[in-house]
């Protein structure tokens, strides 16, 4: 099953937003319960640090607030919700690191990924806040690839989707946020 | 299989995608090449260990600041009807409270002020120590109170004739309310004024001072919950009004 649709039927997504939509507070904050954890663990993960990711998180309700007309139900609503939380975060880093996030498909610009005589994991445990400390050393595009298909589960046509890239794009980043972690791990 | 393939392969057989024909000679050649055979491991390691991360939950206070900002920009209606009725029973609730507190505070500060002899007059001696500490705890409760009365001047000018605003049966009782303290401060201020001496006018004074600072810190602090959709923060300043 894909990571965005589970359990909420494509009916009920659009009869919440109906609800939503006629300005029912109490139906936005039932479509704010199903989606705010994900979201916001993806923000977490995406600007690394809480008080930046609760700020996104109040921008990515309030846009889709301001946006559900725009909710056609042709997507999945969650689908739509990471499209906006996504684009939000990649936004926010562009501004706060003043550049372009970089997309590309070739690992080529990864001098040393390969190397066979690079230093493996071997037999290094690996902890979960290990990751997540590593996880906030990745460049930023390849680090949002990386938290929606490994730590989301979202399949990688449902990442190209989502972040408007093409789904070879997504395995290369996914890869690529892999092999940068494997060498981060190593150290 | 030359180790430029395996390590393309090796991706797709981390992600389970990796066709059976393809895999089985990549299996090959990873029993043969322990490079390779330990970027796999360790790439899978990385995903297992990724796929074990738990989802972290927002802070509560963050949908209270959402749906504070959605009414604020009148992008949402009243809360719907059974949360707008629990809200007025909350008022009268605290509005019951304030009538019980105050009506209760003068019944026992009037007569004292009117009947109580001065210390000079029971002693004949000046200002005790005990005297001269109401006397200066007075005076901070005055500027106290004048600062919490204009904060809360503000703040209702601040709140806008929907929701948020106080309706209008408890802004009545905390109008009465306040002119009830208010009359004793001056009572128990002019019967002060008449006997510098006397303890039992400033102690009701302090008393009165007490009181309406108190008053004023809970309207201010409930307008604030009912301004941020706060029904949790509403309900403790209620309990916190009742058992006082």
């Amino acid at each position: 099953m894909s990571g965005l649709t589970r359990g909420v039927s494509r009916q009920d997504d659009v009869a919440l937003v109906e609800r939503c939509r006629r300005g029912d507070l109490g139906a936005f904050e039932e479509l704010y319960r199903q989606h705010a954890g994900r979201l916001y663990s993806v923000a977490f993960r995406m600007v690394g640090n809480a008080a930046d990711a609760e700020d996104l998180l109040q921008e990515i309700f309030l846009s889709a607030h301001r946006k559900l007309e725009t909710f056609r139900g042709d997507s999945a609503l969650g689908t739509w919700l990471y499209r906006l939380a996504v684009n939000l975060c990649l936004d926010y880093l562009r501004s706060r690191t003043g550049r372009a996030i970089q997309m590309t498909d070739a690992l080529d610009d990864e001098p040393g990924l390969f190397d066979a005589s690079s230093k493996g994991l071997a037999e290094r445990t690996v902890t979960k806040m290990d990751l997540e400390r590593a996880l906030t050393q990745l460049p930023e595009g390849c680090r949002a690839a990386f938290v929606l298909h490994d730590i989301e589960g979202l399949e990688h046509r449902e990442i190209a989707d989502v972040m408007g890239i093409a789904e070879g794009t997504s395995k290369s980043q996914v890869h690529k946020a892999r092999l940068r972690l494997r060498a981060l791990l190593s150290r | 299989m030359s180790c430029t393939r395996s390590r393309k392969d090796i991706q797709e057989l981390v992600d389970g995608t990796l066709g059976r024909i393809r895999e089985a000679e990549l299996r090959q050649h990873l029993d043969e090449c322990p490079s390779c055979r330990a970027l796999f491991d360790d790439l899978q390691r990385v995903r297992d260990v990724a796929a074990t991360i738990e989802p972290i939950a927002p802070p509560d206070h963050v949908w209270l600041q959402i749906a504070g900002r959605l009414r604020q920009e009148g992008r949402v209606q009243d809360a719907p009807a059974p949360i707008a009725h629990r809200h007025q029973y909350v008022w009268l609730a605290i509005a019951a409270a304030l009538v019980l507190a105050v009506g209760a505070s003068l019944v026992v500060l009037i007569p004292r002020i009117t009947d109580s002899p001065s210390v000079a007059d029971r002693s004949g001696a000046g200002n005790s120590p005990a005297a001269d500490a109401v006397q200066s705890g007075v005076d901070d409760l005055r500027k106290a109170e004048q600062l919490l009365q204009s904060g809360a001047a503000k703040l209702k000018e601040g709140l806008g004739s929907g929701e948020d605003a106080l309706p209008p049966a408890v802004v009545a009782t905390l109008e009465s309310n306040l002119q009830i303290l208010d009359q004793a401060i001056t009572e128990s201020g002019a019967a002060l004024q008449k006997d510098p001496q006397n303890v039992a006018a400033r102690t009701s004074l302090f008393d009165a001072l007490q009181r309406k600072i108190s008053l004023l810190q809970d309207t201010i602090t409930l307008m604030n919950e009912m301004r941020k959709g706060n029904a949790a923060g509403v309900a403790q300043v209620v309990e916190g009004g009742n058992k006082s």
